[in-house]
């Protein structure tokens, strides 16, 4: 019983770190990616590969998971986001790359195509799960609070004003897309070494729908909104064992009821603190009504 | 072979363009990209499967319910995933969402429903073949080229000459001036919708007879997105040459090069072509109006 | 000398002509007026100016330096900083913040540092929460530093915008109708805070304005613009004396009505 409730934990922080990443690059910088999960599986192989066929070091093959993921960002955010293009083009070029990925890992020999890598030495474990989350959320928070932070939002909010304030468009996305793309990959090799066997069909776009659901729910303009709400919708069913179709089917609906009805989320441009909680349990619904 | 391989390029690539038209003329309104599109195209081919071997319908009113019925589940799409951001003036990025948000439910609700079996259309529809000029070619692949080409002239004369048309095309390029003008922007935009429904309606048509109808059929809109890039943003001439040029250099490398690496293709050439032509080739959104 | 020169700026949108052949130069430590009817293509020269569009033909030079294809946040690092006619400020943020993003120009630290939060990081945070407050007191904002900018009265959400203009520390700074909207006290009291603001930070000044009193009393030199054209150019006298411009702002009736 422990060690499944650990596993849930264990699984629900990876997928905390992802959607941190995804976090600061829709909620934060308002880009909409389509093909997340592909950063997630270029991590998870990158890590994978190096630990399956090369031995090497788990804390190595991890942070190369992560700048693998990071260079990949760079590639095809380059050419996305350098022409001062409406955000849609990259969108849909998110879309290209997500399928060109899981096309290249079903072919590639280095991953034994649609076999999968089984195997993978199981090094992820709860206590290093919860470290790198720690980490992942303070160096998060780091980056809100900074000039990058206040330019990534500045974009967000109207990119020609930003502009007009000296913000380089183009750095601040592609910073953006960098950061989400590492936190992706390195939550890619957690989630390889955890579940020690990975292959292309575990990286589709259900992966990146739930980290989206995530994001939204958990409100834009927050990091701790999408962690909370990354945990409650990994946890909650798999420890209720909700049919997957009907999951995705009730992901959709909230999405858009979401979009329409309470389109800051969860904890729309807030974030969850201790005073915050004491105050929402002292005053009631009240207080989370506030601003937003 | 060359001929043949242009024939079915050209008729992949009038499929599309029909998708990438409806696609843009939802873009070149409201200024997001509406990616539950691919749903209903989706949908719009359950329809049609449905009237024809189900209610045992001749295909010629499967199509036309087709066409109907995408065209009202695209109109419902809006009504009731985008008219309240609209309304609010949220920034696209929330449009995206919403759009994403209904693709996945509709994916997923005929996933769960109706199940992941995929229905094919009998042979005598899709696989008749005619020789021309010693080259085997599809009827079907003909009748996808002449019936996008028809669609597509008979919008554009739509868009031409009549009052909404005329309506459609002048909020394309401001939409608060012409609501200043009098112009009921929510029933402008219903037909908008409809519009694109009813060309969803038929790519979805011929995407089912061509590939067999399944949940996840729509995911080839990806496509259209593409084409509609190709072409420039918002621009319907743009689609269509954009849709066309992408079927037929698809075609090509499945042909001569290998199928596996067709999708990788296309995602390398909207790729190369945001670097070389970032704007496209009829593109006109890259400014944006201050 | 000469701080901002256009020469032969053109812009068109497709088949329209936003404006044309337009030519002028701001001597360094003026106050410019850029006046005309509506949709004459005022705005659309301050876009060029600060690289919001490109030009379709001309050149346009900035202390000597050719500019014409400098990207915004480009020119902003050389002193040029606008506000808009359309208020554009980071609504959903706080006011304090909307002109810090403004002064982090000033204080670079690297993405590197930042992440780790580096005690250097620190110490230039403190720095652009002072540098913030100093101007959002200058601009008279000091009391709402924690509202929301969308919360502020339209006359304050002005005065934000040129704070947050002002905190680029610019040497040309555009001001597209910063009295928009005013009653005639509002615009008297506007049209001395940017006569202060000019001095005290040594600014060369360009203003689009349709209260012709703001105008008057600050501009030293005018430039009317008519249809995308240029009408008229002078002092303050000799404007208002032109026909053209008084046909103009006036329409054709006055023709008849003066002969």
């Amino acid at each position: 019983m422990l060690s499944y409730i650990s596993g849930i934990i264990t699984f629900s922080l990876i997928y905390v770190i992802a959607a941190v990443g995804l976090a600061i690059f829709t909620g934060f910088t308002g880009l909409f990616s389509l093909g997340h999960a592909a950063f997630f599986a270029i991590g998870a192989y990158t890590a994978g590969i190096l630990t399956y066929f090369y031995d090497v070091n788990f804390w190595l093959a991890l942070a190369s998971g992560g700048a693998m993921s990071g260079l990949v960002g760079i590639l095809i955010g380059y050419p996305t986001l350098k022409a001062k293009l409406r955000s849609d083009y990259f969108a849909i070029a998110t879309l290209g790359f997500g399928e060109a990925v899981r096309v290249l890992l079903e072919n590639l020999e280095i991953t034994q195509g649609a076999r999968g890598l089984p195997g993978i030495p199981a090094e992820t474990t709860l206590p290093v799960a919860a470290g790198v989350t720690v980490i992942v959320l303070w160096v998060a928070r780091n980056f809100v609070h900074s000039r990058y932070g206040r330019a990534a939002v500045a974009v967000r909010e109207d990119f020609v004003a930003a502009e007009m304030m000296g913000i380089n468009l183009f750095q601040v996305r592609l910073l953006s897309l960098v950061f989400s793309a590492i936190c992706g990959g390195v939550a890619g090799g957690l989630f390889a070494h955890y579940v020690s066997f990975i292959q292309p069909s575990m990286f589709t776009s259900y992966l990146s729908t739930q980290l989206t659901a995530s994001v939204v729910a958990g409100g834009m303009g927050s990091i701790t909104g999408p962690a909370v709400a990354t945990v409650i919708f990994i946890a909650i069913p798999e420890v209720l064992r909700v049919a997957s179709m009907w999951r995705l089917v009730a992901y959709g609906l909230l999405l858009v009821a979401i979009m329409v009805f309470r389109p800051q989320g969860l904890l729309g441009f807030r974030e969850l603190s201790w005073a915050g909680v004491k105050r929402w349990l002292t005053l009631g619904k009240a207080a989370g009504q506030g601003r937003g | 072979m060359l001929i043949q391989t242009l024939v079915t390029g050209l008729a992949i690539g009038g499929i599309y363009a029909l998708m990438a038209v409806g696609y843009s003329l939802v873009f070149s309104i409201l200024n997001f990209s509406n990616f539950a599109y691919g749903s209903i195209i989706m949908l719009g081919a359950y329809v049609g499967y449905y009237l024809l071997m189900k209610a045992g319908l001749p295909l010629a009113v499967s199509v036309a319910g087709s066409v109907m019925g995408a065209a009202f589940l695209c109109y419902l799409n809006e009504r009731m995933a985008y008219s309240t951001l609209r309304k609010r003036n949220a920034a696209s990025l929330y449009f995206m969402i919403s759009a994403m948000g209904t693709a996945i439910f509709l994916e997923n609700l005929v996933y769960a429903t109706i199940g992941s079996r995929f229905y094919a259309f009998p042979e005598i529809i899709t696989q008749q073949n005619i020789t021309f000029w010693g080259a085997s070619i599809g009827v079907l692949d003909v009748f996808a080229i002449v019936f996008s080409f028809t669609a597509i002239y008979m919008l554009h004369y739509f868009l031409q000459h009549s009052r909404v048309g005329i309506a459609i095309r002048a909020a394309s390029y401001d939409m608060q001036v012409c609501q200043l003008n009098g112009v009921n922007i929510t029933r402008l935009v219903g037909w908008v919708f409809l519009l694109a429904g009813a060309l969803a309606g038929l790519s979805g048509m011929f995407l089912g007879m061509k590939y067999m109808v399944y949940p996840t059929m729509g995911w080839i809109t990806n496509k259209a997105y593409i084409a509609a890039v190709i072409g420039g943003l918002g621009s319907l001439p743009g689609a269509v040459v954009g849709g066309l040029i992408l079927g037929v250099l698809e075609t090509l490398v499945s042909t001569y090069v290998s199928s596996v690496i067709r999708d990788v293709f296309s995602f390398s050439l909207l790729v190369v072509l945001l670097l070389v032509l970032p704007t496209g080739l009829f593109g006109k959104y890259l400014e944006e109006k201050v | 000398m000469d701080i901002l020169r256009l020469e032969a700026v053109t812009k068109r949108f497709g088949g329209i002509v936003a404006c044309k052949d337009i030519s002028f130069g701001i001597p360094e430590g003026r106050i410019m007026g850029l006046i005309g009817p509506n949709g004459a293509g005022k705005t659309t020269i301050f876009n060029l100016i600060t690289g919001v569009y490109s030009l379709t033909a001309g050149r346009i030079y900035f202390r000597g330096a050719d500019i014409t294809r400098l990207r915004p946040d480009e020119l902003v690092a050389l002193g040029i900083a606008r506000t808009f006619q359309n208020i554009r400020l980071f609504r959903n943020l706080t006011v304090l913040d909307n002109v810090r993003i403004a002064v982090d120009r000033n204080l670079p630290y690297s993405f590197g540092a930042a992440l780790a939060r580096l005690p250097s990081v620190l110490s230039k945070e403190r720095a652009v929460y002072r540098q913030a407050t100093e101007y959002l007191a200058a601009l008279g904002l000091s009391g709402r530093a924690g509202d929301r900018a969308d919360s502020l009265p339209y006359g304050l959400q002005r005065k934000l915008e040129i704070a947050r203009a002002l905190a680029l520390k610019p040497k040309l700074l555009l001001l597209d109708e910063p009295a928009a909207g005013m009653n005639p006290e509002e615009s008297a009291e506007l049209a001395r805070l940017i006569r202060r603001i000019h001095g005290e930070f040594g600014l060369t000044t360009l203003l689009i304005e349709h209260h012709m009193d703001v105008v008057m009393e600050l501009c030293e030199q005018i430039y009317v613009l008519n249809f995308g054209v240029k009408l008229a150019e002078g002092d303050a006298e000799t404007v208002q004396g032109n026909p053209d411009v008084l046909r103009a702002y006036l329409g054709e009736g006055y023709k008849r009505a003066g002969n």
